[in-house]
């Protein structure tokens, strides 16, 4: 019997995983089309109404960056100690000091801080956003928009995704910062020899003058992808109450794949440095 | 297509909101002339919103052409059908679809502060008579949510007004009213068809959606019906009121 089940089991789950694959090309696709679409209109309307767009747009960069600032300091002081100091305690016990500065530039400057950063803004914020545009959909104030001949695009999309782009690049300088510094206390405060000068001194030799641009570029885009799936998600489709949940759950997976894979994209132009 | 036709729809089956293929009113032919009042009838769920809707352009029409001020309507997302809207209001049902993290002087302003750039010192400035015409005034810093239903939807009026629309839509806008408002909503609609003040005291052209018939009896000039998916234009308020249809005697039934 088992023989005449297994090649059908198999089969059935080729079947579901090709229709899966089917379902997350064409979710891409329509996300795709979406970002053109909102890149056309951030391009197109760059500057038009200003008197209601900027305020938007501070609400929306004080809503995700500056409000999200004490949990980011508190996160980039305690991972800092955790990893940063520790990993510099262990350098020291075997004898590696000398790499102090390339392995806190490789794991907290590029790696760590843009994704807790990221990760951070989606979970404080992203969720609540997806929530909130989903309601205003279901709730017909979209139409109400362009019954007022405002683009709901211009008027939802724009001031969200740059909120989220200037929100992670900001965050992360501050994780960063405070990661360092407290990492550096933590090995000080366990009586490491090692100066302050002499630990930024090894981790500024360890930096690229590259660092700099790609580390803005990355988390740009990390919050420009995760805002741009927030606002698809929130409002590709007219959603149902009961629907706004699972639609909450795709975006937190989305956001986190597209990070990982833009993330991803970065390692063999560091790899080159 | 004559010049003082404000809509015109020739042979539009009206597409399902909730996505079917199936029509939800099967072939709309329609005209309204420039300085009309239509009223269009049907009970709940009979498709009158979504008739006008898509007269106003907010929603596709299945098959069929619409035109509006003389132009078939253009890309829902471009600039032109942005302009064609400045000049239509549309006034939802309800409360009226104000957006909940704006004020109510906020909401609206938000068209005058959006397509003229007028700061919020000049569009107050602007919709002060409107406001005061309006009563609404002591609700202005308000959120949407903290005044009634019935204030939320004069509101809503408001906002579809600001811009000085041509053409204004209103989706069954004495729904549920006490005596009070239902008293102003009516002066306000027959002052809308003479010749409101804010709007220069020129007639506007006025569509209608209403399940009951009799309270607007004596304002509309041209009355329409939707029933079973179908389309059926009544002609005038004589018409109305001779009409021996079972679908017009109900909805004439009036209950205020």
């Amino acid at each position: 019997m088992d023989t005449v089940h297994l090649p059908s089991r198999s089969g059935s789950f080729v079947t579901a995983a090709a229709a899966r694959a089917r379902a997350a090309g064409a979710t891409l696709r329509r996300l795709v089309a979406f970002t053109l679409i909102s890149l056309g209109t951030l391009v197109t309307k760059a500057g038009r109404s200003p008197q209601v767009m900027r305020p938007l747009m501070t609400e929306q960069v004080f809503r995700v960056g500056v409000k999200l600032v004490p949990i980011v300091c508190f996160l980039g002081i305690t991972l800092g100690i955790v990893i940063v100091g520790q990993t510099v305690t262990v350098l020291q016990t075997v004898g590696a000091v000398k790499f102090t500065g390339m392995l806190l530039v490789t794991v907290v400057i590029r790696e760590l801080a843009p994704l807790v950063a990221g990760l951070v803004v989606l979970a404080r914020v992203g969720t609540a956003s997806v929530i909130e545009l989903a309601t205003a959909r279901a709730l017909g104030e979209v139409e109400a928009l362009e019954a007022l001949g405002i683009d709901p695009i211009h008027y939802l999309v724009v001031p969200r995704v740059i909120g989220f782009t200037v929100a992670v690049a900001t965050l992360t300088a501050h994780f960063v910062l405070l990661a360092l510094v407290s990492g550096y206390a933590f090995a000080f405060a366990r009586g490491l020899p090692l100066t302050l000068t002499g630990y930024f001194g090894d981790i500024a030799t360890a930096l690229s003058w590259a660092d700099f641009p790609l580390l803005a570029l990355k988390t740009s885009l990390f919050g420009a992808v995760t805002g741009m799936i927030i606002c698809y998600q929130g409002l590709s489709q007219a959603l149902r109450l009961e629907e706004v949940g699972g639609a909450t759950t795709r975006t937190v997976a989305q956001c986190v794949v597209g990070c990982l894979c833009i993330d991803a994209l970065f390692v063999p132009v560091y790899l080159l440095l | 297509m004559s010049d003082d036709a404000v809509i015109e729809m020739s042979g539009v089956a009206v597409a399902n909101p909730h996505g079917s293929d199936v029509p939800l009113v099967a072939s709309v032919d329609w005209r309204v002339a420039r300085g009309e009042c239509w009223v269009v009838a049907g009970q709940q769920g009979s498709g009158k919103t979504t008739v006008i809707e898509t007269a106003a352009g907010l929603r596709p029409a299945l098959r069929g052409e619409v035109r509006l001020f003389g132009e078939p309507l253009p890309s829902p997302s471009g600039e032109a059908m942005a302009r064609l809207r400045q000049r239509v209001g549309f006034v939802f049902e309800g409360a009226g679809r104000l957006f909940p993290n704006l004020g109510v002087a906020e909401n609206i302003a938000l068209p005058l502060r959006y397509h003229r750039h007028l700061t919020a010192a000049e569009s107050a400035a602007e919709l002060r008579p409107l406001m005061e015409a309006f009563q609404l005034e002591r609700f202005a810093n308000l959120a949407p949510g903290r005044i009634g239903r019935a204030w939320a939807r004069r509101a809503g009026l408001a906002r579809a007004m600001a811009s000085r629309p041509e053409l204004v839509l209103l989706d069954n806008p004495l729904e549920g009213l006490d005596p009070v408002h239902l008293r102003w909503w009516r002066g306000f609609l027959a002052e809308l068809v003479h010749g409101h003040p804010w709007l220069g005291g020129k007639p506007a052209t006025v569509v209608i959606a209403t399940d009951e018939l009799r309270p607007l009896l004596g304002i509309g000039t041209r009355f329409a019906t939707v029933d079973g998916g179908r389309w059926k234009v009544l002609g005038d308020r004589e018409a109305v009121s001779a009409s021996d249809d079972p679908a017009v005697r109900e909805l004439m039934d009036e209950r205020n």
